[in-house]
Formats: structure tokens, sequence, C-alpha cells
């Protein structure tokens, strides 16, 4: 059966369709050389990048293969379904939301639903404990990743800056930057200007121009929402189409409840659930790729007679130092119109608060994004974040278009208390619910106090009226870190399991810090690597 | 008082509406009606909640708070998930159906009548004191945790409500924007299908009441 749609045009890996039973497996009872749970952001390049190089690969995801045209719609509250929907227990004096702030749910997890800000970390971000005494240092350096950023930025064909101020790498990027860039953008850049603040368009995973069939951004502002026009980069419409032509297969609305080992402690494959009913995938590797928060829950459900306190959890650091960016949304009324709706949602940001600087009570630092929203996102941040309802709700969401955004994406320092356990509730598989603890530190409090009165200085340098701010967070990272150290991480600098050496773990919970700027690069820079990896075992006869 | 404060008085959104992909159109334009029947609610919990969306919007127009309980309806009724709770509070559907019963019992120990009784200032004041968790003691707040009660309540209404397009008229929203898109993004800039400013007073300059 002919299939004419752009991003399921290679679905049709079976001999006629796709189906929506799983009565035509692919590989079915056989065993596959890699099997990955979670096809998102690094569960897309890993497919990718495993099945190019001639592996069996099967991917397993929990939601659909979303079809833009037919799954995704201009409109906030339908976007919804993008988003891990099930229910999170999270607690602490800081209680993380999920959902639309960070998890995604079905082919492409949150790279559907990101605003596509595709920053590089900074040399320093691998080296906090060396070099300012917090955290942790990685087991890799920026060097180590530097050629996976630029083929990741090439292979998506990254639209930037021709000159970028900041970090290791100054541009130019694959592909111009794209322009023009909207009011409340603008405004940002002006503010910068008089207060002597270096300002730059981002780099962006969004098309400046034709790429690969799909056509540049026409700056509908829906990013968050799901791209309709595929201008957007998701792996749902670029790596995953590629992976399934090499011969990958993508299982989907599948949800793995558990990670199998041999007698010998090895991996063995996965256990999952479609429809209701148990399946097993068997494997050589696994790698979990399920996020910061499945990506533990799931470790920690697949204790067995070997491993009681869950799988690759011999440190005990399963979970542990779970982190999130400090995401501080900073508001102010122009007189002018700045209409938030329109352009992606990032168009303007600043790194110049993003090392260590003496002078200030707090170390490491931030990044600053001019930010647009739009209705249900600017209420919602109103209301659940900053408090207002009634008459004093109704007022400010009248002055919607007068209003310039900045976000700020604040590294937010490693500590064991903030974590994912397992909770005594139970999910429709009967698996425990998620616990999800976090508190802010003292660092963490000052660089947003920090933080958010720059973002006024901004805003006030331009004659914009400072009217709200709202406590927000954005991304999540960390729960699986990467050591050099057994006792005190959980892979090693490939996203391997120390205990397991068939089992790894590649997302973002492999973060040691959070750095201060979007993740979604480093995240596909490292999947990248650990399929370099991989292939290389495979070739080495390792598994 | 809506079209009084407005900045967009002759701005409708969905003017644009056969511009919009279909799949885009229909999600929006089902939220005009008419509804199904509900599926959750009871009639008595939906006269209550509706009169809670009502004082928490601000807003008394009932064709949009039509829209906002079908909305809390079906997510009520589907049991996907609600992204995170407290370990504290119940599941959602709970938390609202037995929040609702412990408002009225609230109302009842401080005004002796029942929540859909007592005048409107009361009403918003027992809606304030949940937001802080100050809320006159009974025993029901020890399974309902007063500010879990609040946030959902709000959240609940405010997505729908701002999903509304009769709303997004009123801010000047442009809206759905596939496949046309946008050009002029410039300060000063408009494209001319988007809402033009015709009044230059704040809202707050007017005399629209509520």
């Amino acid at each position: 059966m002919e299939n004419e749609s752009y991003v399921k045009h290679n679905c049709d890996h079976y001999k006629d369709s796709r189906y929506d039973d799983l009565n035509h497996r692919k590989y079915g009872d056989k065993e596959v050389d890699v099997c990955i749970v979670g096809v998102g952001a690094a569960g897309g390049v890993l497919a990718y990048e495993l099945s190019k190089a001639g592996l069996d690969v099967v991917g397993i995801e929990a939601g659909p293969f979303w079809d833009p045209q037919v799954d995704f719609a201009s409109d906030e509250l339908h976007a919804y379904r993008l988003n891990w929907q099930d229910t999170r227990l999270s607690d602490g004096n800081d209680a993380l939301k999920f959902g639309p702030n960070n998890s995604g749910r079905g082919v492409g997890g949150g790279t559907t639903h990101f605003t596509g800000v595709f920053y590089r970390f900074h040399k320093s971000d691998f080296r906090t404990k060396s070099t300012d005494g917090v955290g942790e240092d990685w087991p890799i350096t920026y060097e180590d990743l530097e050629p996976y950023y630029t083929k990741i930025e090439n292979d998506i064909k990254v639209s930037g800056p021709k000159q970028f101020p900041w970090g290791p790498f100054n541009g130019p990027y694959p592909y111009p930057e794209r322009e023009p860039i909207s009011a409340w953008a603008q405004v940002f850049r002006e503010g910068c200007e008089v207060l002597g603040i270096r300002s730059s368009v981002p780099p962006l995973a969004i098309l400046s121009a034709p790429f690969d069939g799909r056509p540049p951004c026409t700056n509908r502002g829906f990013c968050n929402e799901g791209c309709k026009p595929n201008a957007k980069f998701s792996t749902l419409i670029h790596h995953v189409p590629k992976a399934i032509k090499y011969g990958a297969e993508i299982i989907t609305d599948s949800m793995v409840t558990r990670i199998l080992v041999d007698q010998d402690g090895k991996a063995q494959g996965v256990e999952f659930n479609h429809d209701g009913s148990y399946y097993l995938q068997k494997a050589k590797v696994v790698i979990v790729s399920a996020f910061a928060v499945e990506t533990p829950r799931l470790l920690l459900n697949s204790a067995c007679s070997q491993y009681p306190d869950g799988l690759a959890n011999n440190s005990g650091l399963v979970g542990k130092y779970l982190m999130t960016h400090s995401g501080h949304d900073i508001f102010a009324k122009f007189d002018e119109e700045m209409r938030l709706y329109k352009g992606t949602p990032v168009m303007a940001c600043t790194q110049d608060f993003y090392e260590t600087d003496p002078d200030n009570d707090f170390l490491r630092g931030y990044t600053l994004n001019a930010h647009g929203d739009r209705p249900v996102a600017l209420s919602k941040i109103l209301t659940a974040d900053a408090g207002y309802w009634g008459k004093d709700l109704r007022e400010k969401m009248l002055d919607f278009n007068f209003y310039s955004q900045i976000t700020m994406v604040g590294e937010v320092l490693p500590q064991k208390d903030n974590c994912v356990t397992l909770s005594d509730q139970k999910d429709e598989y009967g698996l425990p619910r998620p616990k999800v603890i976090f508190n802010y530190c003292e660092n963490d409090n000052k660089m947003i106090e920090h933080g958010v009165e720059k973002a006024n200085q901004i805003f006030k340098a331009r004659g914009g009226k400072p009217t709200f701010v709202a406590a927000d967070t954005g991304h999540l990272m960390g729960g699986c870190r990467m050591g050099d150290d057994p006792d005190n991480s959980v892979v090693n600098g490939y996203c391997q399991s120390h205990d397991i050496s068939n089992l790894f773990v590649c997302d973002a919970s492999v973060f040691t810090t959070s750095g201060g700027c979007n993740p979604t690069n480093t995240v596909l820079a490292i999947a990248a690597r650990t399929a370099d990896y991989i292939i290389q075992m495979g070739k080495k006869g390792e598994f | 008082m809506e079209k009084g404060k407005t900045y967009y008085p002759d701005f409708d959104v969905l003017d644009s509406v056969k511009e919009w992909d279909p799949v885009t159109a229909d999600v929006v334009l089902k939220r005009l009606g008419p509804f199904p029947p509900l599926k959750f609610l009871t009639d008595e919990e939906e006269s209550k909640l509706r009169v809670i969306c009502k004082h928490l919007m601000y807003d008394n127009r009932d064709e949009i708070f039509d829209w906002v309980i079908h909305s809390i309806d079906a997510r009520l009724n589907d049991k996907t998930g609600e992204y995170q709770r407290s370990s504290k509070a119940p599941p959602e559907h709970i938390l609202v159906r037995e929040g609702l019963k412990a408002i009225n019992d609230l109302s009842r120990k401080l005004y002796d009548t029942d929540f859909l009784s007592i005048g409107v200032q009361e009403q918003f004041d027992i809606i304030a004191s949940l937001q802080v968790g100050e809320a006159a003691q009974i025993p029901q707040w020890s399974q309902i945790p007063q500010k879990d009660l609040f946030d959902k309540l709000l959240i609940l209404t405010v997505a729908p409500y701002y999903s509304h397009p009769t709303i997004w008229s009123e801010i000047g929203y442009g809206g759905p924007a596939h496949p046309r898109g946008y050009y002029r993004l410039e300060i000063g800039l408009a494209d001319p299908w988007e809402a033009v400013r015709k009044r230059e007073g704040n809202k707050g300059d007017d005399d629209g009441g509520e």
C-alpha cells in the first residue's frame, strides 16, 4: 500500500501496511541486536545510527506513532496528548510539574513539543567540581562530545547565527538564522543593547530554508504543540523514518514494564504491555531511553533476585541527583503590541551570565531566553505558577498582546535528595507510580533572584514595566548519572551500566550536571556517541 | 463588561477559520457546542462547579462555561493521568467530587446554607480561603488538601476558558495559523488579518462593569 505521508511513508515496513495489533512483528520471538525502550530524543537517534550500521534494532514506545497532519492541531489544549500524562506523585518544597513542562509521549518524545532551542553546553559544564567546587565532574569533556554536536547539527540542519558569542562553538551554523525576529524578541535585544549585555538569535532546530523535503518555518508559533508544517525538527520526522528505512522496527502504544535478566545477570530483553497483553522482546543489548523519571522507574521496577534493589543500581544512585532548570518566567508590559503568539517560542537570548562570576553570591549561571507564548500557556503561568485568578487574572490576560516574556534557564546543582523513587500507589499496569521529590538549594535560589532582576533590568532599559514573575521550571536531567566511579554513578561515559555490561541508559537521565541552557542538543550528541560505542562493541564481538 | 474592556472590539478570530487546516478548525469549532450529555459530573456537581468556574475566571457568560464544563467533565472522565499530584492528594476526579461536597459543607458551617444559596461575595471568600489553605476547619480537609483543590479547579478551568475562540478574540490573539503563517513580526507590524487595536485607554480607565 502506497503511503504518501511524509512522516509515515517508511512506516509501511511490514509487508503491506502498518497494523494496529502485534501479530505482524518483524522479529517476533527472535533475539535482536538492540532493543531501545522509548523512541524520543535519544531513542530516535540511537535507532537511526544503530540500524544504519546494520544492526537489528527494535524501538518500543509507550505512546502512538504520531502523524502531524492528522494528530497535531494549531491548538494548545489539543496538544496535551503529546505529553506524558501518566500521574507522577510530586512532592517537596519546589514540587515539579511534568507533562507539557518536560515529558513527551509518542514517537519523537519531547522533541515533538520542544521549543527547538539547540545550544551546546559550555566546557565548564562538564567540570563544575574541578572549576567551582560544586556538583560533580562528568566522565567526558566537551571535546569528547564536540564531533557529535557538529554531526547532529549538520544532520538536522540547525539554523543559527553566523557568529554566536558564547561558549566553545561560535558558529557559523549549517543553515542561516531565521529572520526577522518578533517584537517581543526585538525589545529584549534592544534592552540588552542599552545595558551593554550581548544578545543573539539562538541556534534553532527549526528550518530557515528547505531541507530533506521539509519547508522553512512559517512563524506559526506552535512549536510546543507539534509542528504541523514539519519545519521544526523532531526525531519523529527525521531520525525515526530513516531508521525504519534502514530496517528498524518501531513498536508503538506499548509500555515496557520490565527489563529481563538471565542467570548470568545480563539483560536479555524486555517485557511490554500492548492493549492489556504482555509480550517479550529479546535483545543482546537493551538501551533505556525513557527520560529522567521513567528510566529510573523502569530500572527500579525491574528488581529481581539477582538485583533486589533494581537494575544498574549497585551504587544505590538510580533515581538520585534529579535536576531541572530553574525556569522563572518574567513579564513586562510595553506600550507597543508585542504579540507573544507570533514566531517560534525563542527568538533571542543572552548567555552573558552563564559562567561563574566572582561578583555574584552564587556559583554557575544561566541563559535568558526571550520567549513567546500563547493564551493557555500564559494563563497557566499566571494561575498555577503566579497565583492569579478572578478579576486580576482576567485583567492581566486582556493585556496579552502587550507583554514581552523572558524565561530563565538556570543551572540547578545536583543534590542526592532530589530523586525519583517508587511510591506505594499503583498504575494501570499494577506497577508502582514514581514519586519525585524536588527542592531548590540556596545556590539555586540566589541564581533565580539574580536572573529575575537581570531580566527586569533588560525590560526597563527598553521601556517595559515589569508586571509579574512566575516560578517555573524547564527540562529534567539526571537520575542515572554518568561517572567513572561505579560507586558514585550509574553508567560510564558511554552510557553503559557499570553493573550490567549489555544494559545502557541513554537519555537526559545520564546528565551529571544540568548545565545552564536547553539540553536537547546535548541529549542527541550523547546518543550519537553511545551509538558509535555500541557499533564498535558489535564489531569487536562484545555482544 | 467583556466587550467594553477589550482593546479589540471589532476582532473575531473566527473570521479566519477558512484559513485553518481542517483538523484545527474542527477542534476549535467544537468548542461552540452543542455538547453531549455530561459523563462524570452530576447535575448538582455541575451547577456548583459552574459557579466556581465563573468566579475563578470573573466571567458570567454561560455559553463560554458550557464549553468549560464539558471540557472538565471529559477530563475527569478520562483516567489517562493528570501529569502529577501531591502524594497527599487523591486522584483528580475524587479531589473534585469530594472537594465540591466539602465546599458545600463549608458553606453550611459558615452561613448555614448551601454554597449556591450564599451571596457572590461569600462565594468568592470561600474560594479565596482555599487558595491560601485557610478555610474554616471541617473534617474533609484532612482528605482534601485545600490548596490542591483550589489549584486543580483553577487549572481545569483556565485551560478550556482560554481555548475558547470568543476569549481569543477579546484578548486579540491571532489564533491558529497553519498553513497561512505569520510574516510581519517586528514592532509595529501586523499581518492584515490580525487584531487591530481600537481602544487606546487602558482597560482600567473605562466604565465597563462586570
